[in-house]
């Protein structure tokens, strides 16, 4: 067990053309030892790439990968004492399922074929697959398939795991389940977990801490709370939720933010925040907005809007509302699922002031975070 | 034709409602009766029923005998059997005619004694040919010879294009020209190979001499060294068909998903273990066919033997059963012999096909 550090990793890919694509900038990040990490970010944003630059799987351009103390970024990928499971799962399929297992025993140690028999029954044990050892993967379903790639990493026993968004092929009944299975094993085994997702709900529930990258580049890295309730930057704040944050582009005159469709009230300490900032953004999550179904706004911190659009969900209804100063520029509302509401109606939306983000619009950096009143780390200084 | 295509989507919803019935043998019967005939194309004055309304009604037995006759043909032979036919008859009748019907007359006549001018005498049948065949040392030479043609030059192809297959879907430099480089001889015709080898060989002349007379070897009379013949003509036809094994090989590499290799690596397999235990045996499929069409290009290999020397007379310690059998045919009009040397060179090449085929078959591929 070993804690896994990237320092200012950096992949540059050379084009055809000659010309430099940087796919991971400058990223640092480390995971404990025993730690589950999600990396998070939409496509295309080079936490892919990060994750095969540990594998070995990639060469690193510049920075450095920790194993302990060890590094091990000019290390074969035989050589480090990692085990990836692989979004197509990436099954041998002229293999039974145990010889698929014992496969990294046998080429990475030298057990006995006793010891490494008794390593994949337990495995498969764990995973509840022990009937399936004699099967070939094209006689499996998808599920099953999954956990054979999951005890093929298992049965290494290594340093680190390694996955590149396992869950994606399966259903969404299916996944969910698994992700839980996931959580319950890698808490059981204490292995230091490096997880690579676009589905921002495994990374908020599956994660000890997620980091999230855009564009190659590491935005935050935090617990998930910390990233949902204190984003660090815009694009953080975006990403993370659904559905997303709502944002507004403002500018500040005074005590009050003035954007296209409304005028915001400053309190003291958001005022302390934005000073010196030419634009920000305001920004504000879907379920903290309160909506009343009374005509009169009282102005302040509350708007009259109507019901553009209503997505039920069941449990919530998302409402899609637009200002009666702009009805084009529509923003989403969650309410609760029982409630009754319907597009035309005409309803008020409260913005509460503990509720509000601010960012600067040059940096997209966070200048004010919402408050969390009833949170333990209450009261911590608004980040600049 | 309107009314055509009426009574054939009738029939076809008629045939769908068959499959999900429970009592599948009443509706089998009903559509033997009204619809079915009505599709069966070439026959218009049996279809009498079956226009838009009947399609619920029973039917009248107009058409009775020889739908209920067709429709069992279906039933025995799988669905569609007699609509079809107008596509597949003919050209089975083709084949079946000039293809087995040209072997079943060859194995009769194999059976006679037919020898010289004039006609065969089908009247005593037996196995006498067969009997001088096992008997004759040219032809038990000609035998092993085709034998050892036929596995070292497939086995050679397959090792040599797998390797170099390999190296190509290894990203070597030049990896395109070189695909190309080692296709192009395919699309050579075995007589211009066969000169230009010709050439190469040549004792004096030849590059192959002039090459290993570099090293002090040679020179070997490649051709007329019936030690060195065969092995030199294994060593062209490779050169020829290599590059075939390569792009079957190269094919099947290419369908092999990235993280195999990545699997395997972070697996802790070296390169050569994870060549040898997961890339190799997932190349079956493609050794299975390129070896099939290797094999029959090797017992084809009468072409290159013949334009070698020009003549029916391969040189001494080359001659294949496809050899014999032509110049005992055709120089010394030993027909039935030469037909029974084809019926053995006949049962090898079954001997190729006849697993691979049995092998698909058992898949569910043919």
């Amino acid at each position: 067990m070993a804690q896994l550090s990237l320092d200012h990793l950096t992949k540059v890919f050379t084009d055809d053309d000659g010309s430099d694509i940087v796919a991971v900038d400058d990223v640092t990040v480390n995971i404990e030892d025993g730690e589950f990490l999600v990396l998070v970010g939409p496509s295309g944003c080079g936490k892919s790439t990060t994750l095969r630059m540990v594998a070995g799987l990639e060469t690193v351009t510049s920075g450095d990968i920790r194993l302990g103390e060890e590094s091990i970024a000019d290390q074969k990928p035989q050589d480090r004492d990692i085990a990836m499971v692989f979004q197509s799962y990436a099954l041998y399929p002229h293999m039974t399922v145990r010889e698929n297992m014992s496969f990294g025993l046998e080429e990475s140690t030298d057990m006995s074929d006793d010891e490494i028999h008794e390593r994949v029954e337990d495995a498969a044990d764990l995973l509840g697959i022990p009937e399936l050892l004699g099967r070939k993967p094209g006689e499996l379903s998808g599920g099953q398939r999954q956990r054979v790639a999951l005890g093929r990493a298992i049965v290494r026993d290594p340093e680190v795991f390694l996955m590149d968004e396992p869950l994606s092929n399966l259903d969404a009944k299916l996944r969910s389940q698994m992700r839980t299975e996931l959580q319950r094993l890698q808490e059981d085994l204490d292995t230091t977990t490096m997880y690579v997702t676009h589905d921002q709900t495994e990374a908020m529930t599956m994660g000890d801490r997620i980091a999230v990258l855009d564009a190659g580049e590491l935005q935050q890295a935090g617990t998930p709370l910390e990233c949902y309730h204190r984003p660090a930057n815009r694009f953080v704040a975006g990403f993370i939720g659904e559905p997303s944050m709502n944002f507004f582009d403002a500018t500040v005159e005074g005590d009050r933010l003035i954007t296209d469709a409304f005028d915001y009230p400053l309190t003291e300490e958001m005022r302390e925040a934005v000073d010196g900032a030419n634009g920000v953004t305001l920004g504000i999550r879907p379920e903290d907005i309160e909506v009343a179904a009374d005509d009169s706004p009282t102005g302040g911190d509350e708007f009259g809007t109507t019901v553009d659009v209503v997505e039920p969900m069941g449990n919530e209804n998302a409402v899609y509302l637009g200002f009666d100063e702009d009805p084009t520029d529509t923003f989403v509302a969650t309410v609760g699922g029982m409630r009754r509401i319907d597009a035309g109606e005409r309803v008020v939306a409260c913005f509460p002031s503990d509720a509000i983000h601010l960012f600067d619009d040059a940096s997209g950096d966070a200048l004010h975070n919402r408050s969390l009143a009833d949170a333990e780390d209450a009261g911590a200084e608004p980040r600049v | 034709m309107r009314r055509f295509f009426d009574r054939l989507t009738q029939a076809r919803s008629g045939r769908s409602s068959h499959r999900s019935s429970e009592d599948d043998a009443d509706a089998r019967d009903a559509m033997a009766d009204g619809q079915r005939p009505a599709t069966d194309g070439g026959v218009p004055t049996g279809a009498g029923t079956g226009d838009g309304t009947g399609s619920d009604a029973t039917p009248t037995d107009e058409a009775g005998a020889l739908g209920r006759g067709l429709a069992r043909l279906d039933d025995r032979f799988g669905e569609d059997f007699v609509e079809s036919s107008p596509f597949w008859l003919p050209p089975f009748l083709l084949m079946g005619f000039f293809v087995y019907g040209a072997i079943a007359w060859n194995v009769l006549i194999s059976l006679t004694d037919y020898e010289g001018f004039g006609n065969a005498d089908y009247s005593q049948l037996d196995f006498e040919m067969y009997a001088r065949a096992f008997g004759d040392p040219t032809v038990v030479q000609a035998a092993i010879n085709t034998f050892v043609l036929l596995i070292a030059f497939t086995g050679i192809c397959l090792v040599l294009g797998m390797l170099i297959a390999i190296l190509v879907d290894r990203n070597v430099r030049f990896d395109n020209t070189l695909r190309t480089i080692y296709l192009l001889p395919m699309s050579l015709s075995f007589v211009v190979t066969a000169q230009f080898w010709l050439w190469m060989y040549d004792y004096n002349n030849g590059i192959v001499n002039q090459l290993l007379g570099v090293v002090n070897l040679g020179p070997y009379n490649f051709i007329g060294n019936p030690r060195l013949v065969l092995g030199a003509v294994v060593f062209a036809l490779v050169w020829q068909f290599s590059g075939y094994a390569m792009v079957v090989y190269l094919a099947a590499l290419r369908a092999i998903p990235s993280e195999h290799f990545e699997a395997a690596k972070v697996d802790g397999a070296s390169i050569p273990r994870m060549y040898w235990r997961v890339i190799v045996p997932q190349l079956k499929g493609a050794t299975i066919s390129a070896a099939v069409v290797l094999m029959v290009f090797a017992l084809k290999a009468f072409d290159f033997l013949y334009s070698l020397v020009g003549g029916y007379r391969p040189p001494n310690g080359a001659d294949i059963l496809a050899t014999k059998m032509v110049r005992e045919a055709y120089q010394n009009t030993n027909w039935a012999y030469g037909s029974a040397i084809a019926v053995l060179l006949f049962l090898m090449a079954l001997g190729v096909i006849g697993p691979y085929l049995a092998h698909q078959y058992r898949n569910d591929n043919l």
